[in-house]
C-alpha cells in the first residue's frame, strides 16, 4: 500500500484559454492539505480532474495509487467530493436526493447525516430550489460528509456557511482525522481558517505549484524586514530576496530563508530596523496578491 | 484523563493570544505540569487526540509537543504513548525561571536606555513587587 493519497503526475489541462501544469504533486495520507491560490490558478480544475470530472490531456493522477481514470469505479467508492457546482435539483426535495446517493455508497451513516441534517438546519422535506445558496452549499458538504471515505475533497467548503456552520465543519474533519489514512483536500480562500487547521498547504498559481510544504515549515522559511535604503543606494546583492515595498528611503523586504542562505543577515549588512514573522495569508499576498502582481520583479540579486 | 478534561485545562488555543498557537500549547502543558496539576506519569493524549479537541491541526500539536520532549517535560515510549517526565516539574519551574529571568534583563536594558538611574529602577520593581504581592495575598 503506497504512503501516498494521491499523486499529480505531470498532469495537464486546457480548458478554454487556461492551461493547468503539467503539475507534480504529492498528498501523503493522514494529513489535511490546503489547496490555494488565485482565482483562476486552477485550483477547481485540479480537483474536477481528481474526482473524474474530465480527463487530463496528459499525465496521470492516482488515489491510493490506484490511476482515477483506469480505476474509475475503485476510485469513486473510496473518494467523496463535494464542490459548488454540485446540483442536487433533479430529485426536487432533500429526502430524495439524499435517499438516491446514500443507495451508491456503503459507507453511508444514515446516522451521521441526520445530524448534519440538523447541523445544517435542512430539512428532508424542503424543495432544493427553494435552497439558498449557503443551504445548497451544505447539502452538498452533507452528502460528502455523511460518508466515511480515505480521501474527502472539498473545494470552498465554507462558502456561504454562518460560523457555528463553519465550526461544525472543522469539528467534523479534525474527528476524521482520528483515522491515520483518513485524507482531507480543502481548497478555499479562508487563509486563517485553514492555517489553523491545515497541516499542508500547496500554492497554486497560473496553472502551476508555486510553493508546497508543511504549515509549520512554511510559516518559519520566510520572514518579512524592514531596513532603511537610501533612494541613491543601489541595491544590495541578496539572492532569495524579494522587495515588497519601497518608499521615502525605507524599505520592506520577504526573505525566503531556503534561498537566502543561513547567513543572510550578515551579507545584508544593513541594519534591520524591524522584522516579522508572516501568517499563511500575509505570504499568500507577498507572494501572488495585488502588489506582487504589479510589482516590477525587482529581486535583489 | 478524560480527553475533554485535559482539552479544557490546555485551551483555549486562540490567534486572538499572543505567540503561535504551538506556542500556546507548550506554554499550557509547562504551567500545569509546573504547578503539579498534570503530575509526573500522566499519559497525554495521542496528537490527533489533542488536535480534535483544541480544534487545531495535528501538526500543530506535533510541533507543540517535539518541543515540549526536546525540553525533557514530557516523553514518548515507543507503542505507549507520550507522558510527563518524571523531572518534567522542575524543568517548567527552571523553564518559567530562566524566561523570569530574560524579561527582567529586558526591563532592565530598557530602563538603562530610557536614561533611568539603578536606585530609580529598584523602585520600580519594588513598587511592581508590593503591587502584585498585594493583589495575590
Amino acid at each position: 500500500m503506497t504512503q501516498n493519497a494521491v499523486e499529480f503526475i505531470e498532469v495537464a489541462k486546457r480548458r478554454g484559454g487556461f492551461k493547468l501544469g503539467p503539475l507534480s504533486l504529492v498528498i501523503p495520507r493522514g494529513v489535511i492539505f490546503g489547496l490555494v491560490g488565485p482565482n483562476g490558478a486552477g485550483k477547481t480544475t485540479a480537483l474536477d480532474l481528481l474526482a473524474g470530472l474530465g480527463r487530463p490531456d496528459a499525465g496521470c493522477i492516482k488515489v491510493g495509487g490506484l490511476d482515477v481514470t483506469t480505476h474509475e469505479v475503485a476510485v469513486k467508492l473510496r473518494m467523496a467530493y463535494a464542490g459548488p457546482e454540485t446540483s442536487y435539483a433533479s430529485w426536487r426535495r432533500v429526502g430524495r436526493a439524499i435517499d438516491f446517493v446514500s443507495g451508491f455508497y456503503k459507507d453511508w451513516d444514515d446516522a451521521r447525516c441526520d445530524t448534519l441534517l440538523t447541523a445544517f438546519g435542512l430539512n428532508r422535506d424542503k424543495a432544493i430550489a427553494s435552497l439558498s445558496f449557503g443551504e445548497k452549499n451544505k447539502l452538498s458538504l452533507l452528502m460528502a460528509l455523511s460518508r466515511d471515505p480515505d480521501l474527502l475533497v472539498l473545494d470552498e467548503p465554507t462558502t456561504g456557511l454562518d460560523p457555528t456552520a463553519r465550526r461544525f465543519l472543522f469539528a467534523d474533519l479534525l474527528h476524521r482525522m482520528r483515522g491515520e489514512n483518513r485524507t482531507i483536500i480543502i481548497a478555499t480562500h479562508q487563509l486563517s481558517e485553514l492555517e489553523r487547521f491545515a497541516d499542508r498547504v500547496a500554492l497554486l498559481d497560473r496553472g502551476n505549484i508555486r510553493l508546497c510544504g508543511d504549515l509549520a515549515s512554511l510559516v518559519d522559511r520566510f520572514v518579512q524586514i524592514d531596513i532603511a535604503w537610501p533612494e541613491t543606494a543601489a541595491a544590495p546583492a541578496q539572492p532569495g530576496i524579494t522587495i515588497l515595498e519601497r518608499s521615502g528611503g525605507r524599505a520592506r523586504l520577504l526573505v525566503d530563508g531556503d534561498t537566502a542562505g543561513a547567513d543572510w543577515r550578515t551579507r545584508l549588512r544593513t541594519e534591520i530596523i524591524g522584522e516579522s514573522a508572516l501568517t499563511l495569508e500575509e505570504l499568500y499576498l507577498a507572494l501572488v496578491g495585488p502588489s506582487a502582481m504589479t510589482r516590477v520583479p525587482e529581486t535583489l540579486s | 484523563m478524560v480527553l475533554d478534561d485535559l482539552t479544557l485545562q490546555l485551551g483555549p488555543v486562540s490567534p486572538a493570544t499572543p505567540g503561535p498557537l504551538y506556542g500556546q500549547i507548550v506554554a499550557a502543558v509547562k504551567r500545569e505540569v509546573s504547578a503539579g496539576r498534570l503530575e509526573p506519569g500522566t499519559l497525554l493524549p495521542s496528537y490527533r487526540l489533542l488536535a480534535e479537541g483544541l480544534m487545531v491541526s495535528v501538526i500543530t500539536v506535533k510541533r507543540a509537543y517535539e518541543e515540549l520532549e526536546r525540553e525533557g517535560i514530557i516523553h514518548r515510549r515507543q507503542g505507549l504513548g507520550t507522558f510527563v517526565a518524571t523531572h518534567g516539574g522542575d524543568r517548567s519551574r527552571d523553564a518559567a525561571r530562566a524566561a523570569a529571568a530574560a524579561a527582567l534583563a529586558e526591563a532592565a536594558r530598557a530602563g538603562v536606555q530610557a536614561g533611568l538611574t539603578d536606585a530609580e529602577l529598584q523602585t520600580l520593581l519594588a513598587t511592581e513587587l508590593k503591587t502584585l504581592r498585594s493583589t495575590v495575598a
